[in-house]
């Protein structure tokens, strides 16, 4: 018998959403950084490319301090962008009743996380 | 002033759908468009539309104006240079001309237990500071006017959404430092229809007659819907 007045199943969106907003606060604030310290700068003259060679960011990010620097390098602009652009797809495809569910799910979060962890493997 | 106002017209009885019927009125810069469908029903009586109070405060007169959701009572003719379109509330039924079916607004506002639900039997009074009511009191403002739910996409796009409306008076009760019902509104909260259902479009916010801020209001349930996940995780 079906309970009358049974409370709705709790959803796993918490989760999502959760990694879509820290997702979001590195797209606003540490991607921007990336790209006006890896790109802008270098261009405009501003740092020197010395200053950005492998051997001495590799050492900065990837060796000193347990390479702790490097994973939160990768997991905030790489990582965690990634999931917030999988859920804005996501709910985007539900907008335009072209999915929405567990397939598009699957996929979206699904290849965030395959790439993600590719990009944690290349830095391992 | 002479002014066009186009109705869009249904009789469940006789239309397969809504016709647009185009009616002229007497305009002034103190018309609104309740005022103008009261001249129009003036000509055809059989034209059907809610309205009681006149001041923005019953909620009754919601129509789509110009396809933007409104209080007929709270928009004015002058403001439409051109001419003004007409029509029922979108994302419900339609039973006659401009008047819904709100019976699914109603049953998703009743399911968020929007009452104080404090157990306490005591004659004193629940004594509340400034800053306690302070938390709620922007969210006691909705007037169940509907407006919100026609305005949203998520609402349109799948009706079992509790919508703005009955979240932003969970929150209002939630918020409220008399009230201890609080775990018997977060399971309905938790699911996909309640929280999660919205993807903060905001439009509900802007149309929203009363300034309540919903989206506000579901954002903060979605922060307290997640602190209620973590809770779950460490609960046997």
């Amino acid at each position: 018998m079906i309970q009358k007045n049974a409370p709705p199943k709790r959803s796993d969106e918490p989760v999502w959403w959760a990694l879509f907003s820290a997702g979001g606060v590195c797209f606003a604030v540490v991607v921007p950084g990336a790209i006006l310290a890896l790109a802008l700068l270098p261009a405009l003259g501003v740092i020197t490319a010395d200053s950005l060679s492998y051997p001495r960011i590799s050492e900065l990010l990837y060796q000193s301090l347990w390479g702790l620097a490097g994973l939160a390098f990768v997991g905030s602009v790489i990582c965690l962008p990634l999931f917030h652009a999988a859920h804005r797809i996501h709910h985007g495809l539900h907008d335009l009743q072209l999915g929405g569910g567990l397939l598009s799910k699957v996929l979206c979060y699904g290849s965030a996380a395959v790439i993600s962890l590719l990009a944690l493997y290349l830095i391992s | 002033m002479s002014k066009t106002i186009n109705i869009a017209r249904y009789n469940p009885e006789q239309d397969s759908q809504p016709q647009l019927q185009a009616f002229q009125v007497d305009s002034d810069h103190s018309t609104s468009v309740l005022d103008a469908l009261l001249q129009v029903q003036q000509q055809d009586p059989s034209l059907g539309f809610r309205w009681s109070c006149r001041m923005a405060i019953c909620g009754s007169c919601g129509v789509m104006v110009n396809g933007i959701p409104k209080l007929g009572c709270k928009t004015f003719l002058r403001d439409y240079p051109d001419e003004v379109t007409v029509s029922a509330l979108a994302h419900f039924v339609v039973e006659k001309d401009l008047i819904v079916d709100m019976q699914p607004f109603l049953a998703h506002l009743s399911a968020v237990k929007p009452y104080l639900i404090n157990d306490q039997q005591n004659a004193e009074p629940h004594r509340q500071t400034p800053a306690q009511l302070a938390k709620y009191q922007q969210f006691a403002n909705c007037i169940n006017c509907g407006l919100c739910y026609s305005a949203c996409p998520q609402f349109g796009l799948n009706p079992e959404f509790l919508g703005p409306a009955a979240i932003t008076l969970a929150q209002r009760y939630n918020l409220d430092s008399r009230d201890q019902g609080k775990a018997a509104r977060m399971p309905e909260l938790n699911s996909k229809n309640g929280v999660w259902g919205c993807t903060f479009v905001g439009f509900c916010s802007e149309v929203c007659p009363k300034k309540v801020d919903p989206a506000a209001a579901i954002n903060q349930g979605k922060v307290a819907s997640a602190g209620d996940f973590i809770i779950s995780m460490f609960k046997p």
